[in-house]
């Protein structure tokens, strides 16, 4: 049993292995990084300052606001003045969801690092409880992975084929609109020319010149 | 027995922990650049292959034309440039890691206007025949594993990079709507000014409190 939880014990200190995206901030400054997610889906956010300085703590000034909105302006997150956090939420609406990154202004100016790691939809899934509830074997779980990956290709496919068929329609319909647009310019070019000659006529029989 | 079944238990923990390094994943994330945003990417073995790809996704244009581009430069922790790309509104690339580091991904916007850029990086690795003969609890079959996952990586990233320029389009399309509809409007406008200013200009011309002599 307790071999069971040295194996849980290293899967989970390997989730936590940074393998994330890393950014500088300037104080003063805010950095946002967006990503579109679709309603329903899991999605994991863990952010935290890096210490350049191994082994001394990090100084006061070095400390970030986060936060997280979706599209609509829904507040996910929050965390005022943090060295690190984490967030996780189920997407309640497909859209862009926006994790801005704000470091208070000070002087001198500093540059803060982020490390940032955001995963949704099949790469968010906790794998370590998967393996934990069915003591399935590694080859059965490295399986079991690719098999959600390629049934999230699948849904995606059908995702892509969706919109590009509203594309087409929007296509069509401008298509459409333009060609109507022309006739009617050229109809309103007439009727203009018309009216005018109609009018200059009544005008110069008016004025007994014709 | 009791420990050789703990000893077996530990080296299946290392041997899956081995395993599940090699995998890199990263959503398409878009950010704003204004004039520089660089992003950092940790390649952990030298020889990995680093794909990705960039989209441009563009903000309501209504009177310009389509935006230049950006430029991406790819440097690696040494300071060497990797990867370059220049004036694109879409890319992608791949290369393979010289050294294990800290890579940077840099976005140059060369124009004032702040484009919003899309990016998936993914940084791969396949465990080799050495690594199979120093470990001998790595089957040859993990390897084909790992072989279709990074295949399966690749797919997924061509799918985020369509998505993403599926996305530019639609913008593009919806501008151009909107523009044609504009545009035309404003034609008729302009058609009735001019000729309503023509017909007032001609009658005054003719007018007799009007200079009736110079016609």
């Amino acid at each position: 049993m307790s071999g069971f939880g040295l194996f849980i014990l290293t899967l989970g200190l390997l989730s936590s292995v940074a393998q994330s995206l890393r950014f500088d901030l300037q104080s003063g400054h805010t950095k946002c990084i967006s990503e579109d997610i679709k309603s329903n889906s899991m999605t994991v956010g863990k952010y935290s300052v890096v210490n350049l300085n191994e082994g001394y703590p990090l100084p006061d000034s070095h400390k970030v606001t986060v936060r997280v909105t979706s599209s609509y302006g829904n507040n996910y997150h929050y965390g005022e003045l943090v060295e690190s956090g984490q967030f996780a939420f189920t997407a309640a609406e497909s859209g862009d969801y926006m994790a801005c990154f704000w470091v208070p202004e000070q002087k001198p100016p500093v540059k803060l690092t982020v490390d940032f790691d955001w995963k949704s939809g099949v790469a968010a899934k906790d794998w370590s409880n998967v393996a934990k509830k069915g003591q399935i074997d590694v080859m059965e779980l490295e399986l079991k992975k690719l098999f959600d990956t390629v049934s999230s290709i699948h849904e995606e496919m059908f995702y892509l084929r969706e919109r590009e068929e509203e594309m087409q329609e929007l296509n069509i319909k401008t298509n459409s609109r333009m060609a109507w647009l022309s006739f009617l310019s050229l109809l309103v070019c007439l009727s203009v020319a018309g009216l005018q000659l109609w009018h200059l006529k009544t005008f110069f029989e008016r004025k007994k010149l014709l | 027995m009791e420990r050789g079944r703990r000893l077996g238990y530990a080296k299946i923990c290392i041997f899956l922990s081995l395993l599940l390094s090699f995998v890199r994943h990263l959503s398409a994330l878009s950010i704003t650049v204004n004039e520089m945003e660089c992003v950092y990417e940790y390649v952990l073995y030298e020889g990995d292959t680093v794909s990705g790809n960039f989209v441009v996704v563009d903000h309501d244009i209504f009177w310009s034309s389509d935006h230049p581009g950006i430029d991406l430069i790819v440097t690696s922790p040494g300071g060497n440039t990797v990867h370059t790309s220049k004036g694109k509104s879409g890319d992608k690339f791949d290369f393979k890691a010289p050294r294990s580091g800290m890579y940077k991904f840099c976005f140059h916007n060369p124009y004032s206007t702040p484009e919003t850029v899309s990016f998936y990086i993914h940084v791969g690795h396949i465990p080799n025949e050495h690594n199979l003969a120093k470990d001998e609890h790595l089957d040859p079959i993990n390897v084909k594993i790992a072989e279709l996952r990074e295949a399966l990586e690749s797919v997924t990233a061509e799918q985020k990079y369509l998505k993403a320029r599926e996305a530019r389009h639609r913008h593009t399309n919806e501008s151009t709507r909107k523009r044609v509809i504009f545009y035309t409007l404003a034609e008729y406008l302009l058609l009735a000014c001019a000729s309503t200013f023509q017909v007032v200009y001609i009658r005054r011309l003719f007018s007799k409190s009007v200079a009736y002599n110079r016609v």
